[in-house]
């Protein structure tokens, strides 16, 4: 008898079952494994990692309350089946394309694109490789664990900077090159963001699925100059002509508080880690100025004047 | 297409199952395309199924599959009407890819794609502009779309582009060959005629981008998507640092880094610094957590000295 034969009987049956089924039963109704006993014990772990890493969710409990300590094996239909996102096929077809031109490192978006209803056909021939925009995202230990915990809102714990955290994750973010996790740090009892190759240990669940609120919704991509937990002052930042196309976009067009005639501009930029705005307006080099407030810009030419004694 | 494995064949068929089923006779060669297969391998895995089902296997309890005249029917395999949900990677890679598209300059913020990734999302639990965000970098819509034309058409094109590293902008004629993003910043590589070699360019520090008449031959191979590699005759610097200053060390590709004897917890680290004003920018960011110990000393009291002008003059 064939394997796959084997394990589509496997999953049926777990299935299929009303209540737990024991390893015994299953060796029962399952024609296919061996009749030696520790063949047949390998052959069984075997399937069963096998199912689990597909993601079948696989659950081992007490077979009834009167026999706590037999246990048994079936895979909840509700756990199971993907909820029907009703895709129409433009949107399906999006998704693929999405899926084809940005390759994200440890995730195969093939397998995930069958359960949505496979590759159409119809679609007509690919966009020319030119049009479409090609973006590596590079993988992070512990992202799908994360992800995982963030659909079913259970809480994680795990160390960073030398000290056990509990969070309730939020939200995954890509910037600057680096995957971060956003939630709320009960220790701290406030929001945090964790950058991830810098966690410290495994990630484990720390709580039931359902333990907090859904996340608030994320302000736009949250700078390095606001990420920080000093006094709030909003800088006025003056970028000559040459660089205000990039500095505009880089903290956005709301931020524009004048332009003037040369091209210059001047932008409103709310800060609460200064040394992460220093970094930035020190990067314009001599085409940008802190005009105010007056401490801020106090503080930036005492920073350069340290750097040049006499 | 390498021979799957039993687990690879049973991820495919436990999708197939569900959207054939669905369906009222779809056509063999329309299921084998939609799941990326042969025909022949289609059939190999259907005529496996129709053997299975529940225990005891009579045939009231056997899949019922029928394949006739190019066509697939299958019934009584209720326990899979619906595909398998999404792992947590599969959901992840799906959102942050196509949250990636639409990051893209230029995306159609209400399209397909905006519409496929909130279902999509709703199906996973999560809400989509809450569990992922992706930011590439900015980058001017009017200069992403000339790339990408050029890209398509092979034109060439002439940039006015801000040379970080030695702080000034220069104008020169390219052949664009792909715009990509990586590492939070979008790039464009091209042939760049100014200096006879094939360049990275960033796309946020181009500040015009005029498509010229002129095509070229594209690129055979495709090029390496490297951002930054170090030559070999590129000056070195070589800075002692503080524990403070230490992200230096996972930033940028550093040489050589050893600790300083006896110098609680400092290092002394070698990079190729080929660009003055580069360097400019590190060293005054770092301030008092670098010292130059081989190199131009007064290169930061120099850059120092320039801005501070700014700011007495005001």
């Amino acid at each position: 008898m064939h394997r796959l034969e084997r394990l589509i009987n496997l999953v049926a049956a777990l299935l299929e079952a009303e209540r737990p089924l024991t390893i015994d039963e299953l060796r029962f109704r399952l024609p296919g494994y061996a009749e030696n006993d520790a063949t047949f014990r390998r052959a069984f772990e075997r399937d069963k990692e096998a199912l689990r890493e597909l993601g079948v969710p696989l659950v081992t409990e007490p077979l009834d309350v009167l026999h706590p300590d037999v246990l048994g094996y079936r895979v909840p239909k509700d756990a199971y089946y993907l909820r029907d996102p009703g895709l129409e096929p433009d949107e399906l077809a999006a998704l693929h394309l999405a899926a084809s031109a940005v390759r994200m490192e440890g995730a195969d978006g093939v397998a995930a694109l069958w359960k949505l209803g496979g590759e159409l056909a119809e679609q007509g021939p690919a966009p020319a490789v030119g049009s479409v925009a090609v973006a590596a995202l590079p993988g992070a230990d512990h992202l799908a664990v994360l992800f995982g915990a963030i659909s079913a809102r259970r809480p994680v714990a795990f160390d960073y900077h030398g000290r056990p955290r509990r969070i309730d994750p939020w939200r995954l973010s890509f910037r600057t090159g680096h995957w971060y996790l956003a939630g709320f740090d009960h220790g701290a009892g406030a929001e945090r963001s964790y950058r991830l190759d810098r966690v410290e240990s495994e990630v484990t669940a720390a709580g039931d699925a359902n333990s907090f609120p859904p996340a608030p919704a994320a302000t736009a991509a949250t700078p390095a100059w606001e990420m920080g937990e000093g006094e709030p002052v909003v800088a006025r930042l003056l970028v000559d002509v040459d660089q205000a196309g990039w500095a505009v976009g880089f903290v956005g067009a709301d931020s524009v508080e004048e332009r003037r005639e040369d091209g210059s501009v001047v932008l409103a930029v709310p800060v609460t880690n200064r040394p992460a705005f220093r970094s930035f307006v020190l990067g314009f080099l001599d085409h940008a100025e802190v005009l105010g407030p007056p401490d801020l810009r106090a503080e930036m030419v005492e920073w350069l004047e340290a750097q040049c004694p006499g | 297409m390498p021979r799957l494995s039993a687990d690879d064949r049973l991820q495919r068929l436990l999708a197939v199952v569900p959207w054939v089923a669905a369906r009222e006779g779809p056509r063999l060669a329309d299921v084998a395309a939609r799941f990326g297969c042969r025909e022949d391998e289609l059939v190999d895995d259907l005529q496996l199924l129709f053997l299975c089902g529940l225990h005891p296997y009579t045939p009231d309890m056997l899949i019922d599959v029928d394949i006739a005249d190019g066509r697939v029917w299958i019934r009584y395999a209720d326990y899979f009407a619906r595909p398998l949900r999404l792992t947590p990677a599969e959901g992840l890679g799906l959102l942050a890819a196509g949250r990636t598209l639409l990051a893209t300059p230029g995306a159609d913020p209400n399209g397909p794609l905006a519409r496929g990734l909130a279902k999509l999302a709703g199906a996973l639990g999560v809400g989509v502009d809450e569990a992922v965000e992706i930011s590439l970098g900015s980058a001017p819509e009017g200069v992403m779309a000339v790339l990408r034309e050029a890209v398509a058409t092979s034109h060439q094109v002439e940039i006015e582009y801000y040379a970080f590293g030695r702080d000034e902008w220069t104008t020169r004629t390219v052949d664009p060959s792909t715009v990509f993003s990586a590492s939070g910043q979008w790039y464009v590589s091209a042939w760049c005629h100014l200096v006879d070699d094939e360049r990275l360019f960033r796309v946020d520090r181009i500040r015009t981008a005029t498509l010229l008449g002129t095509g070229f031959s594209p690129p055979t191979t495709p090029r390496e998507l490297a951002v930054y590699r170090p030559r070999p005759d590129d000056p070195r610097v070589t800075l002692e640092l503080d524990p403070a200053a230490a992200w230096v060390v996972e930033q940028y590709p550093v040489e050589k880094v050893e600790p300083v004897a006896g110098g609680g917890g400092r290092v002394r680290v070698t990079l190729a610094a080929s660009q003055r004003a580069w360097l400019e920018r590190l060293l005054l960011r770092l301030g008092p957590a670098a010292r130059v110990v081989d190199g131009d000393q007064e290169l930061a009291a120099g850059a120092a000295r320039r801005i501070l002008d700014r700011y007495r003059d005001g």
